[in-house]
């Protein structure tokens, strides 16, 4: 299922497709795309040159995410077109959306995973995600069709050149408007930010306590500007949790996982919750007042201090070089 | 209003926050066992306990937790009676061991619909073992019921669920009429403090215990997780500590530290 952003689509449409062509190369199978919304021939034909067949769910009910009417689209598609696997991101629509497929299908959904792979001497297909916070790797199997799972973002690499020329089919699934039973009353768009695709991220903590505390962390983020194409300011969750930096600067297991140059935690303790989602960082650079703090385990350098005083020393030399 | 009747379901786990070498995976049993770390309530389950909490403090309000599995921790799951639930279920059946998301959500909803009334159901937006997130709205599924998830605010209103739900560049604020089903995220804030009086008095609040034969179960229907693999993971690295007379110092000595290595 492909993810549109705005009038075009998501990275993570991509590497749906790139695994979604390996999968199907090892079962012999081909690669269908579905795109659901209204007015979506431009980017129907984008995924064409990847896919072999994209179905096309084109209606204005569909416009918006709605996961009722979503979820009985892609079951007519599905009854339709018999898939072996369907493949969707890992989002928070999608959390919504994959189970409620996967009942009306009766199977099981396997959720954000890092890696899928078809086993070779039966075609079931396995399904490798991070549990226990990312302590441990686990690997389920699939065994009835359709095999469901949801992919994390960033996690696989994405579909490469060599372009095909698929078809674009219509597909007209019946909706019935009066299964929508949540209304949305106002959406409230606080700060849109990608920090997926930040070169650096200067992350704050609970150890940032207040506002003033928070105002030295951006003003690291600016001085980071001088060196980096694209600088965030992110946050584990209690700063989120505190209503200090909003949900979509998060950064951890519940909130984007982020794969930047450069990732500076402040004031961060190191939950698992927060590390899980900086895995993925080349250098990580951690400040923090307490020399026992968890984060020092998973940092290449570390400054024992108070933020305070470190942060401010810190943006005057990087003015200065 | 009548009184409401809000529904939390809370599942045990070993503290996600235990460190890495507490969990001993076993690649051959396929089985992680905590080691020296406790259960506790998943924290997105707890959140969605003060959830209900919160509604408890506007509206009279009768909140029941049920927790689901094949072993039980009685005192760890009685901190949600301390807390300020008014009644605790249990459903405890060797048969419910390692089950699959369908299964365990087949099986709370048996025990949701024995249960009959009720306007709410809450469950925390991904337990703190496996991280599926599925289960909540499996169950609203299954109880055909509307289910909205991430909740970052829920309030009831003229009969009716108002909730801010977290979406990518910020929150939907969305409606629906009761029963419907909710899932939390920590945004909410974390579960209120319970004294030593309150785990007291918990004592003396009601505890129903079902297993599978009381829920009627067809225990062919219930299917468990297949897992081929399991290994740990660390993501250790080896961390220099940038060294200084003074906070000021290491400040400083970090920049030129990030100039000579080629960071910056």
């Amino acid at each position: 299922m492909a993810e549109r952003e705005g009038q075009g689509l998501a990275s993570i449409t991509f590497e749906l497709l790139g695994m979604g062509k390996k999968i199907a190369a090892d079962s012999q199978g081909s690669l269908c795309a579905a795109v659901l919304g209204h007015e979506i021939a431009d980017v129907s034909g984008e995924i064409a040159h990847f896919a072999d067949q994209v179905y096309s769910l084109d209606h204005t009910l569909l416009a918006r995410f709605k996961p009722e009417l979503y979820a009985s689209a892609l079951e007519q598609l599905c009854q339709n077109v018999n898939p072996d696997t369907v493949l969707m991101g890992c989002s928070l629509d999608n959390l919504n959306l994959a189970p409620r497929l996967a009942y009306k299908m009766g199977v099981q959904v396997i959720t954000d995973c890092i890696h899928l792979a078809i086993e070779p001497e039966t075609g079931h297909l396995l399904c490798t995600k991070p549990v226990y916070g990312a302590k441990v790797i686990s690997t389920f199997k699939l065994e009835k069709k359709p095999y469901m799972a949801t992919l994390r973002p960033k996690a696989v690499e994405p579909i490469g050149p060599g372009p095909i020329r698929g078809e674009v089919i219509r597909f007209d699934p019946v909706i019935d408007e009066s299964a929508v039973k949540v209304e949305l009353i106002e959406k409230i768009e606080e700060e849109s930010v990608s920090l997926d695709k930040a070169d650096a991220i200067v992350s704050g903590g609970r150890g940032i306590i207040n506002a003033e505390g928070l105002e030295q962390v951006r003003e690291l983020v600016k001085v980071l500007g001088r060196y980096f194409g694209r600088v965030e300011l992110g946050a584990s969750r209690p700063l989120v949790d505190a209503r200090l930096v909003p949900s979509s600067r998060q950064v951890g297991l519940t909130g984007e996982k982020v794969t930047p140059a450069v990732y500076i935690a402040v004031g961060i303790s190191g939950s698992l919750q927060h590390v899980t989602g900086v895995s993925g960082a080349k250098t990580i650079i951690a400040i923090n007042i307490d020399p026992k703090a968890p984060i020092f385990n998973v940092a290449d350098y570390g400054v024992i201090g108070p933020f305070e005083e470190v942060v401010p020393a810190l943006n005057r030399k990087l003015e200065e070089l | 209003m009548e009184q409401l009747h809000i529904i939390v379901c809370i599942k045990q786990v070993p503290d996600p926050e235990g460190p890495a070498d507490a969990f001993k995976v076993d690649p051959e049993a396929k089985e992680v066992t905590p080691i020296g770390i406790p259960p506790v309530i998943s924290p997105f389950d707890e959140n969605a306990l003060e959830a209900a909490l919160r509604i408890k403090g506007h509206h009279a309000t009768k909140v029941t937790a049920i927790s689901m599995g094949e072993k039980l921790a009685e005192p760890v799951l009685r901190k949600a009676l301390a807390a300020g639930a008014d009644e605790l279920i249990l459903l405890r059946d060797p048969h419910f061991k390692d089950l699959d998301s369908y299964s365990t959500a087949s099986v709370l909803s048996s025990a949701i619909r024995r249960i009959g009334v009720y306007d709410l159901i809450l469950t925390g937006r991904q337990a703190g073992d496996w991280d599926f997130g599925v289960t909540g709205l499996l169950i609203a599924e299954i109880l055909q019921i509307p289910a909205i998830n991430v909740a970052r605010k829920v309030e009831i209103r003229d009969d009716r669920v108002f909730v801010e739900k977290l979406s990518r560049d910020g929150y939907e604020v969305v409606k629906a009429q009761m029963p419907v089903l909710v899932t939390v995220s920590s945004e909410i804030g974390e579960l209120r403090y319970t004294s030593v009086q309150a785990l007291k008095a918990a004592a003396a609040k009601p505890m129903k215990h079902y297993n599978a034969e009381d829920l009627e179960l067809d225990l062919r229907k219930l299917t468990v997780r297949r897992i081929i693999g399991l290994y740990a993971f660390h993501d250790q690295r080896q961390c220099t500590f940038i060294e200084g007379e003074s906070s000021q110092e290491k400040g400083e000595n970090l920049a030129t530290r990030m100039r000579k290595d080629g960071l910056i």
